[in-house]
């Protein structure tokens, strides 16, 4: 009886507080419309080219749809057969998983502990030593000249040095030998992960207050790795999540790597990635539906990655 | 030291046994005081010669929370509210500098000087070095492994320097050298004649080049900070969620939206125009971010003044938050410069007279093994931009990717 008696009230009394909810949000929204005409522009442009594409990417993906011809659904036609038919895709994946197991966490904690080296440097040597670790990822498609360092004939560099010491009798095609080509595009890629997130590392060590470091130095602090995980990591952690998403960007997105370093499409497919999958479908072949269900499976995974990352960083330090 | 002043700050005093007092802690030089609140008479001072360890409010710049250590072990912590300012003249970068502390016995010496006499203590150091727990052989192995690291980060950039520098005849000599005997600037030359012969001259695809990174920047700036702006000194419906999903759109870059973007642009009319590299270029979300973390840090007075004088909102944003954001702006412009330099932009630009300079190039590195001089010319020339415009603001970037951080 009691139960029953409170029940339409509590209904009631919640509709009432949600309602009052609505009217508040409202009457601040009015408030404030001169904000959302601020940020009309860039949202109309961010909500076109950011958050359309994934809508129709998703939409897109269980269609058939060649340009040409109009849409037709076909459910998941497209997974069912990227997943079971296309082998191609599997050893894309299977790449991508390679280059971002390897180069993802391994990027990350090195730009995170070279940051951190680097901030016990004297400051006009912490300038220079940023410039030489960031000019990689700065310089965008410099990494071509890895085609010239790694070329298959005696006049790359590699090769000659291998010869010069009698490791090799022949020169080796390190960029179109399937052997090869996974390793030098890690390579490639970790020579080019100390981008923003190192960046921002490094601008995280400085702003860190110093008096926490003397306080922590009077509290028995007694080595350096002490103070990395009681002071620094607790202190650094926004700027550890904003890395861990920069990494996830880059270790997934790799695709001009082994695009124009192994060639498109490289020897056996041994170097294609997802991305450089979808690139195939989407521009060469033309069937933007199966391009779209390889994009919606990629943003899955990265989504996934990064609230993993979150739950992880949320114990780091405590 | 004689210029540190009588410094006051309201704040809470924490006791061993977790007792808690709200109150105000006066320092100067002879030592501290800490009065609750409303009191003349001080609850508890100490002299800095009963001072086991004062260094931290003695180092000073501006602290939250000072530990006072006395002699018979016990402590207070306190919790200021603004901080405590010791010296006059701020010292940011004290860590810097070698520091001479003041212990217990200078401060036992400088006393007994102001008395005339002398006394027989010793003026213990506590404090030798610059980072006090460091170990020396640390500090070896890590400069040893950033030398070795640098030297292979900055490598293929040398080679690549090096190789565009290089005649014919050393391009192709066994053992390929690093760094050419007879440098010289053919290949650069070379490039400018092969460009000059094509359809389309060289100086085409470089005007392409910076009209779309000059209009893509600007406009960037312009519309991207107008959003973190508000989205950063104002509280309305939608802004939070609108931020949280920036954030996670940080993820996807160009790439993995390729395809879709490529059909919504066709839906436009936007393909083979400037516009769809510029459009997308405006709403970039890496700018936005950290535009929108930075100006979280200017003082939200500084605006409430504005407004109390009558200034209209975009008065505000245009002459008092643009002008103190100027850090920001470097780093919006680098990114954006960046990304826009380097597009090669093949899949929504056909027009060869519309093409950027970095689809030109690769286009010549197709010519293969004979063009590799001249490629690596190229090269030099595409990323130098931006490595150039980074040395030149990079404390400026530094300042702000400090407030980069994503809180969860």
């Amino acid at each position: 009886m009691q139960k029953t008696s409170t029940q339409p009230g509590f209904a009631s009394r919640y509709w009432n507080m949600k309602r009052d909810q609505i009217q508040h949000g409202w009457a601040l929204a009015k408030r404030n419309k001169v904000c959302y005409l601020f940020l009309a522009p860039y949202a109309i442009l961010f909500f076109t080219f950011f958050i359309l594409p994934i809508g129709t990417s998703i939409f897109y993906s269980f269609t058939y749809y060649n340009i040409l011809e109009p849409a037709r659904f076909i459910g998941l036609q497209n997974y069912i057969n990227l997943i079971l038919q296309d082998e191609v895709f599997l050893t894309a994946i299977k790449n991508t998983f390679v280059i971002a197991v390897i180069t993802g966490p391994v990027g990350y904690i090195l730009s995170f502990l070279f940051a951190w080296f680097i901030n016990e440097l004297p400051k006009w040597l912490r300038a220079v030593a940023v410039v030489i670790f960031y000019a990689p990822s700065i310089a965008g498609a410099a990494f071509t000249v890895f085609s010239i360092i790694f070329r298959g004939d005696a006049y790359g560099w590699f090769n000659s040095i291998l010869m010069e010491f009698g490791l090799i009798e022949a020169p080796r095609l390190w960029l179109t030998d399937p052997r090869y080509m996974m390793t030098i595009v890690i390579i490639v890629s970790l020579w080019m992960s100390m981008g923003t997130g190192f960046l921002s590392f490094v601008a995280g060590f400085q702003g860190i207050d110093r008096s926490m470091y003397e306080a922590g130095y009077v509290d028995g602090v007694r080595n350096r790795w002490q103070e990395l995980y009681h002071i620094t990591l607790p202190s650094m952690k926004p700027m550890l999540l904003f890395g861990a998403v920069m990494s996830i960007t880059s270790a997934f997105n790799v695709s001009d790597v082994p695009r124009l370093l192994c060639g498109y499409p490289s020897t056996d497919y041994a170097a294609r990635t997802v991305v450089t999958h979808l690139f195939d479908y989407g521009f060469s072949r033309f069937e933007m539906g199966y391009a779209s269900a390889i994009a919606t499976i990629l943003f899955l995974i990265m989504i996934l990655c990064k609230k993993a990352i979150a739950g992880l960083l949320g114990r780091v330090g405590t | 030291m004689s210029e540190i002043n009588t410094v006051k700050s309201n704040g809470t005093l924490t006791l061993i046994n977790g007792k808690k007092y709200r109150g105000r802690l006066e320092a100067n030089e002879t030592g501290a005081a800490f009065y609750l609140r409303g009191k003349t008479e001080p609850m508890v001072e100490w002299h800095y010669t009963r001072l086991h360890r004062m260094d931290n409010i003695r180092r000073g710049g501006t602290t939250t929370q000072i530990t006072v250590i006395l002699k018979d072990e016990s402590r207070y912590v306190f919790e200021l509210d603004q901080g405590l300012k010791v010296y006059n003249h701020m010292d940011k970068h004290w860590a810097d500098k070698p520091v001479t502390p003041r212990t217990r016995g200078d401060e036992l010496h400088r006393l007994a000087e102001l008395r005339g006499e002398k006394i027989e203590v010793p003026k213990k150091h506590l404090i030798k070095r610059r980072h006090p727990n460091r170990s020396i052989a640390g500090d070896i192995g890590i400069y040893l492994l950033l030398v070795i690291v640098g030297i292979a980060m900055v490598f293929p950039l040398v080679y690549l320097l090096g190789s565009s520098l290089k005649p014919l005849d050393e391009l192709f000599r066994f053992p390929p050298p690093i760094w050419p005997s007879h440098p010289t600037m053919d290949n650069f030359s070379d490039l400018f004649v092969t460009m000059g012969q094509s359809y389309v001259p060289f100086s085409r695809y470089l005007v392409n080049t910076v009209f779309i990174t000059a209009a893509g920047t600007f406009g960037h700036l312009v519309i991207a900070s107008m959003a973190a702006f508000v989205l950063a000194k104002f509280e309305f419906p939608g802004g939070k969620t609108f931020f949280a999903v920036v954030t996670t759109c940080l993820m996807f870059s160009g790439y993995v939206t390729g395809i879709p973007n490529y059909l919504i642009m066709s839906r436009l009319g936007m393909i083979d125009t400037y516009w769809s590299l510029i459009l997308p270029a405006f709403a970039a979300p890496m700018g936005m971010f950290l535009m929108k973390q930075f100006m979280e840090g200017l003082p939200t007075a500084l605006i409430e003044a504005a407004t109390i004088d009558g200034a209209s909102t975009f008065g505000i944003f245009w002459h008092i938050v643009m002008p103190n954001v100027k850090p920001a702006w470097l780093t919006m412009i680098i990114f954006s410069v960046q990304g826009l330099w380097n597009t090669s932009a093949a899949t929504v630009i056909y027009s060869e007279a519309k093409k950027t300079l970095v689809y030109a190039l690769q286009q010549i590195q197709a010519g293969g093994i004979a063009r590799t001089g001249q490629s690596a010319a190229g090269q030099v020339i595409v990323v130098a931009v931006p490595i150039i415009i980074f040395v030149l603001s990079q404390s400026r970037i530094l300042e702000t990717m400090a407030s980069s951080g994503i809180k969860d």
